[in-house]
């Protein structure tokens, strides 16, 4: 059953104007709209089986710029085995739905890593692993080193540790695999 | 590691009805003895003579979201062969709940409203000002 708030939509008035000029445009919220349709019904089922296929063939860049790579590796070795998540490392970003940050960040590796980014198709998800991708970590005072690969690119799950184990890289993955699965996409172009 | 034969004894033993439920969660038919419920709901199963090494113990989870972190730390420790014996009848287990503990076991947040967001507790060691541009 669709989630029903009793709360009515704010009705305080407003300027019809936005910030930068042009008309507002009210828009209850999803949890707000008292109208349900079948349609939406169908989306929401239609999105359900997107982030079905898309959570259970989830392919990783391979992005190992330091010992934290190895920790990736332990993830990818029989006991931690993540090929059984459908997960299969791929070399080029094309084909790559998922980016593992693993590893210290340097100024200079900086440029190639937005560009592997940009070059990921959408739907795309980052994973910071390890204290020196999250936020510098022990070179965080270094000349050299980007102080947290969120300054390049945005960064979806944060997996904390120095190096972090295969246990917390693979929470970090199911958590990836839950914002997939709350993914709204169609049901969000429906309400536009 | 599943045969026919062993999908089929299991199933033989636990029945349709568990068997659909088992598929869709651990994705595998496994038949086991029930050693207890955490207080989250929760329960622990344990088949140690048929199961592989380190698929011996299991977890079938109370929530259909389920997460790894909604296990309670003893429980934690025995899934994870840290210790032999379940937490029930562990004697490290049995001080009782401390006053600096949690009364119920809490998991993970993150991704929920109820997520942790970063704070300071200090006063800012600088202040921005406001731009006064000169009209051109």
């Amino acid at each position: 059953m669709p989630f029903q708030c009793q709360k009515p939509i704010d009705k305080r008035p407003r300027s019809s104007l936005t910030a930068s000029g042009r008309r507002r445009k009210e828009v209850a919220l999803a949890t707000h709209d008292q109208h349900q349709s079948s349609i939406q019904y169908a989306l929401t089922t239609l999105d359900q089986v997107a982030n079905w296929a898309l959570q259970g063939s989830l392919w990783p860049m391979t992005f190992g710029l330091a010992c934290c790579a190895v920790g990736k590796m332990h993830a990818t070795g029989p006991r931690y085995d993540i090929e059984r998540l459908g997960m299969l490392f791929r070399a080029s970003p094309r084909q790559a739905d998922l980016l593992i940050v693993a590893g210290t960040l340097t100024n200079k590796m900086a440029p190639a890593f937005r560009q592997v980014y940009d070059q990921m198709p959408e739907p795309r998800f980052v994973i910071s692993m390890g204290s020196c991708a999250n936020g510098g970590g022990y070179y965080h005072y270094s000349y050299s080193v980007v102080r947290g690969c969120d300054r390049i690119v945005p960064v979806d799950v944060y997996v904390p540790g120095c190096p972090p184990p295969a246990e917390a890289l693979l929470y970090g993955i199911s958590l990836v695999q839950k914002k997939i699965r709350h993914r709204k996409v169609t049901r969000m172009w429906y309400r536009r | 590691m599943s045969t026919i034969l062993r999908t089929l004894r299991n199933l033989r033993r636990i029945g349709f009805k568990e068997y659909g439920h088992q598929m869709n969660y651990i994705g595998d038919t496994k038949a086991g003895t029930l050693i207890g419920t955490d207080r989250y709901g929760n329960k622990f199963y344990e088949n140690m003579e048929e199961e592989l090494p380190l698929r011996t113990r299991w977890v079938d989870y109370k929530e259909h979201e389920y997460d790894p972190s909604q296990i309670e730390p003893g429980w934690h420790a025995w899934i994870s062969y840290m210790v032999d014996v379940p937490p029930t009848v562990d004697r490290a287990l049995q001080t009782g709940v401390r006053a600096w503990e949690l009364p119920e076991h809490r998991p993970t947040l993150t991704l929920s409203r109820a997520a942790f967001k970063t704070y300071s507790t200090t006063r800012p060691k600088y202040s921005a000002w406001t731009p006064v541009a000169a009209p051109r």
